[in-house]
């Protein structure tokens, strides 16, 4: 019996944790306020160290081809945990948003990614992503009383139904030309390119990108950063990319691998995309959230630019890339959460002014994540960039790495934006306290210095990432 | 004891900053303290050097990042130590200066110049092509904020246009570097220097290079940061700025460029030579019509540094060995001499300029007449500097552009003449500066009424006019220090790796 269930325990413990929770939400009069938060942490503490002697784990698949266990799927499935538990950790707690309905929704999120990340049939990578995609819709909307944050849920579910409906179309396609969707059969079957398999790919792909939130379809990444509320974009734009990185390697990688040539044009021309006209629009914003959303599709081109390259080399950096950009992400999202109060959210870069006289020590948070941002050593975000950068100029690319390295000089002008604002504009303002707990500040700070550790010492993160990566590739 | 050397200022900055703005006197002290220790591990390490080696000295070599072969390795050797020196000899004086003039958020502005120190001083240290990377692009975010912080009235769009500038100009590079890591299989300096390239190759990677180099030291037509930023940046920052950020991109030059593209550095010799002429001449005639003191000392910067790319570039003038190894030398030696002095002379002129700013809060020449009447130490000083500006035989600029012009003469008459003109010029803009500000009646009774220099202002000044002179009439030393290695530069310099 255990073994049976082995290798699901992390599934089954976040699965364990949901319930719990609802029924403690229903059949508690007046639980604690901290009740959920608690409960969260919890399941998910457990369901990392159910994930952790997986690890080492030789690949297996279980229940008849459709469950993966392979380092990927545990690195993966690990990484977005403690994102996912960072968040939570972080979460104000106060009446605006409620809370124990966005900490449930962000456990089933949380099982969505999980399932993606172990998928070993199309059929159960859908099943995954439209668990997550479900709830995210959901999460986005949870800011009932504002208009913006259902205007950005209403563009979202409808543009990402749509996108759901792209990829199971090529789904179903690939289910036509060759009557499986055993990814591991696939990848046998798969030999030569064909022209319904070209498109296939190609609506897959679509439905790839969305989930990254590259151009051209990323008209609601912006509008979702900045209509969600703070924790829920904070959530938005950290797990879930671990999840796409996972959604791609399963499918670009175990299934269509040999057919890279398709993919990689496309994943490149996405890429480079992104990479341009994600930085330059970033440049003219002003509100400080709809910024950050502009320039996670700039920093997606990044990836997807790693990817495209089709090597070893290439994933490993992608991977690393987006382990790093959740981090920085992460940190500036959570800086906002800090200084927001209840009445007042820290949206436009006005009001960041002066933070610095007013609170030295999340500044220097932020200027640590927007300088790992733009990719100034010592911070974690340089060996990012530096990590992409290596593979492209290895599989001569070079002219696409002057091209990327640009479009970061660019980027730069924006995030230093930011600095300025923060440190050298003037404000009449008085000095706020914050509302803050101790517990988010402790989390704030400590992310903010793994960022810089990162940058000091970058060698676990990269041996990481290696590992979970060649492991993999072997064994085609 | 690099290593200490580096990251004492960089601990000491964290435990500054996090000491708050309450406390001005502790901070001040601590950091003044600190500051001075470092430049007596400089100065020891200096007693310990061994001159007649070639070879790096005070080596520490780990390996920091295994796949990449990344590894945290230091050395000086001739080149770099006297940089060291410079780099640890300045910052006690920026933050003894700083006393002088209030600042908000006190604390955080000594903390910037301490990481800076630790950040340049790895600079100059580092032998791996990745640690020097981190090192010089670090340096980006203090001085990022401490032009915008503490900066005048158009500083944020100064140290902006300084960030985006520099920025651009290293990324490439890093492509550079990358480049060079899968040619060699490790990012160590060294192993760049014997790699052999193909011309396209090096013309490449020279070019790379010159983007980052030619915008730190600043050459024409790539110097337009430099003049808002002088301008902008509080006293200290100016000060840093012009005696070690610029001679990094000298420094970039004969670490990188000349060792590893030496057949691509002979091709492009001539268009580099005219780059520095055109700086020498036609940005000191800019300077002559500045009406703003720190302008015109930031364009005469510029003209300066343009002996130091010229020394550097000047014996490849008719091809790779087309110079006897003595000229090179001897040019070399030039270049480096005239980076020391133009970090002394800059750094005081610098501080004779804070030193009436934060009298009368104006930069403009116009304001000032007849200073002598009120401050007759502080002129006597100035007109020194000014002197050493003008490279008045006895000082060490006379030392430096004299070596240079006289190399050039052995090269190339035309080049060493038009490289004389500056004698000239240098001492219009130089001597006309201070025949407005600081001779004829006091201009009016804030002039006449102005404090004379207290002994924290005169201190550091006069520790530079005696390092000045001292380098002027006895610069044996410093050249004893830097000849085996510029010796083993040149032996290596002049081999083809075609």
């Amino acid at each position: 019996m255990i073994s049976l269930i082995k290798p699901i325990i992390p599934e089954l413990t976040l699965a364990t944790g949901i319930c719990l929770m609802v029924l403690v939400n229903a059949l508690i009069q007046h639980p604690h306020k901290r009740t959920s938060q608690i409960l969260a942490v919890m399941t998910l503490v457990v369901s990392i160290a159910a994930a952790l002697p997986l690890l080492n784990q030789n690949t297996e698949i279980y229940f008849n081809g459709q469950f993966i266990i392979d380092p990927l799927a545990i690195g993966l499935k690990i990484s977005s945990y403690v994102a996912v538990l960072l968040v939570i950790l972080s979460t104000t707690i106060n009446e605006k948003i409620n809370q124990s309905e966005v900490l449930l929704i962000e456990l089933f999120a949380t099982l969505g990614i999980s399932i993606i990340c172990s998928a070993a049939n199309l059929l159960t990578i859908y099943l995954g992503l439209e668990t997550l995609a479900l709830s995210l819709y959901g999460l986005v909307a949870t800011n009932k009383n504002s208009i913006e944050s259902t205007e950005a849920a209403m563009k979202f579910f409808i543009l990402g139904a749509i996108a759901s409906a792209i990829f199971l179309y090529g789904i179903s396609l690939i289910y036509g030309i060759y009557g499986t969707l055993d990814i591991h059969l696939l990848s046998i079957m798969i030999i030569s390119d064909t022209l319904e398999l070209k498109i296939a790919v190609g609506f897959i792909l679509c439905g790839i990108a969305f989930k990254f939130g590259a151009i051209p379809f990323h008209s609601w990444v912006p509008d979702t950063y900045q209509g969600a509320a703070t924790p829920v974009a904070l959530f938005l734009s950290t797990a879930p990319k671990i999840a796409a990185f996972a959604l791609f390697y399963r499918l670009l990688i175990d299934a269509f691998s040999s057919i890279s040539e398709t993919w990689t044009i496309m994943v490149y021309a996405l890429g480079i995309l992104s990479l341009i006209i994600g930085n330059l629009i970033a440049i003219s914003q002003t509100n400080f959230k709809r910024l950050l959303g502009y320039s996670a599709i700039g920093h997606i081109g990044f990836i997807f630019l790693g990817i495209s390259i089709g090597t070893q080399e290439g994933l490993e950096s992608s991977l690393f890339y987006v382990l790093i950009y959740v981090l920085m992400t992460m940190v500036a999202f959570m800086v906002i959460e800090i200084l927001s109060s209840e009445h007042h959210e820290v949206k436009s870069l006005k009001d960041l002014k002066d933070l610095n006289s007013s609170h030295p020590w999340f500044s220097l948070i932020m200027l640590i994540a927007m300088c790992s941002m733009i990719g100034v050593p010592p911070f974690a975000g340089f060996y990012a960039k530096w990590s992409v950068l290596s593979s492209l100029i290895e599989a001569n690319m070079v002219i696409t790495a002057i091209i990327a390295i640009l479009m970061t000089v660019i980027a730069a002008f924006y995030y230093l934006r930011v600095i300025w604002f923060i440190y050298f504009e003037k404000t009449d303002k008085e000095n706020k306290k914050l509302e803050s707990t101790i517990l988010q500040k402790t989390v704030v700070s400590f992310t903010g210095i793994i960022i810089l550790l990162i940058g000091l010492y970058p060698k676990p993160v990269l041996d990481f990432c290696r590992q979970i990566i060649s492991s993999n590739l072997l064994l085609d | 004891m690099l290593s200490i050397i580096i990251f004492t200022p960089i601990l000491v900055a964290i435990g500054v900053a996090l000491m708050g703005d309450k406390r001005e006197g502790p901070t001040y002290w601590l950091s003044l303290l600190s500051s001075i220790f470092v430049f007596a591990l400089a100065l020891f390490m200096g007693i310990n050097f061994d001159p007649s080696q070639s070879q790096f000295q005070f080596v520490e070599q780990f390996n920091w990042i295994n796949q990449f072969n990344i590894q945290y390795h230091l050395g000086i050797d001739g080149i770099s130590y006297p940089l060291v020196l410079l780099t640890s000899l300045l910052t006690p004086i920026v933050i003894v200066t700083s006393r002088t003039s209030p600042k908000r958020k006190y604390h955080q502005y000594l903390a910037s110049f301490l990481i800076m120190e630790g950040l340049m001083i790895g600079v100059f240290s580092a032998l791996d092509g990745f640690l020097f990377y981190i090192f010089w692009e670090s340096m980006l975010i203090p001085m990022f904020i401490i032009i915008g912080l503490w900066g005048g009235k158009d500083r944020v769009y100064a140290t902006v246009k300084f960030f985006l500038y520099t920025f651009l100009g290293s990324v490439f590079m890093l492509i550079a570097l990358i480049y060079l890591y899968f040619k060699t299989g490790g990012y160590s300096i060294s192993d760049f220097h014997s790699v052999p390239l193909s011309m396209r190759e090096q013309l490449l990677i020279f070019l790379a290079f010159l983007f980052a180099f030619a915008v730190k030291v600043p050459m024409w037509p790539v110097h337009t940061w430099l003049p808002d930023a002088h301008v902008e940046a509080p006293t200290g920052g100016s000060v840093i700025l012009a005696a070690v950020l610029l001679k990094m991109g000298g420094y970039g030059f004969l670490r990188f460029s000349l060792p590893i593209a030496p057949d691509a550095s002979a091709y492009l010799a001539n268009f580099m030579i005219a780059l520095s002429l055109i700086a020498i001449i036609y940005i000191g005639l800019v300077a002559i019509s500045q009406t703003d003191m720190k302008k015109l000392i930031a364009y005469s910067s510029i003209s300066h540094m343009g002996f130091v790319t010229l020394g550097i570039f000047v014996f490849y003038n008719l091809g790779i060995q087309s110079a006897s190894p003595e000229t090179m030398s001897l040019a070399i030696t030039g270049s480096m001499i005239q980076m020391i002095s133009h970090g002394l002379i800059s750094a005081a002129l610098f501080l004779c300029v804070g030193v009436i700013y934060d009298r009368l809060h104006t930069r403009l020449i116009s304001d000032y007449q007849g200073v002598v009447n009120s401050m007759p130490k502080f002129a006597t000083l100035m007109v020194f500097f000014a002197l050493a500006n003008a490279a008045i035989p006895g000082t060490s600029g006379f030392v430096g552009e004299f070596t240079v012009i006289m190399a050039s003469f052995k090269i190339n008459l035309w080049i060493a003449l038009f490289a004389a003109i500056t004698l000239i010029i240098g001492a219009v803009y130089s001597l006309w500066l201070i025949k407005r500000v600081i001779f004829g009646e006091p201009l009016n009774e804030r002039i006449s009424g102005m404090q004379e220099m207290t002994m924290i202002e005169a201190l550091p000044l006069a520790t530079l006019a005696l390092l000045v002179l001292t380098l002027g009439l006895w610069p044996a030393p410093l050249v004893e220090i830097m000849s085996m290695s510029i010796e083993n530069l040149v032996n290596h310099i002049t081999f083809s790796k075609l």
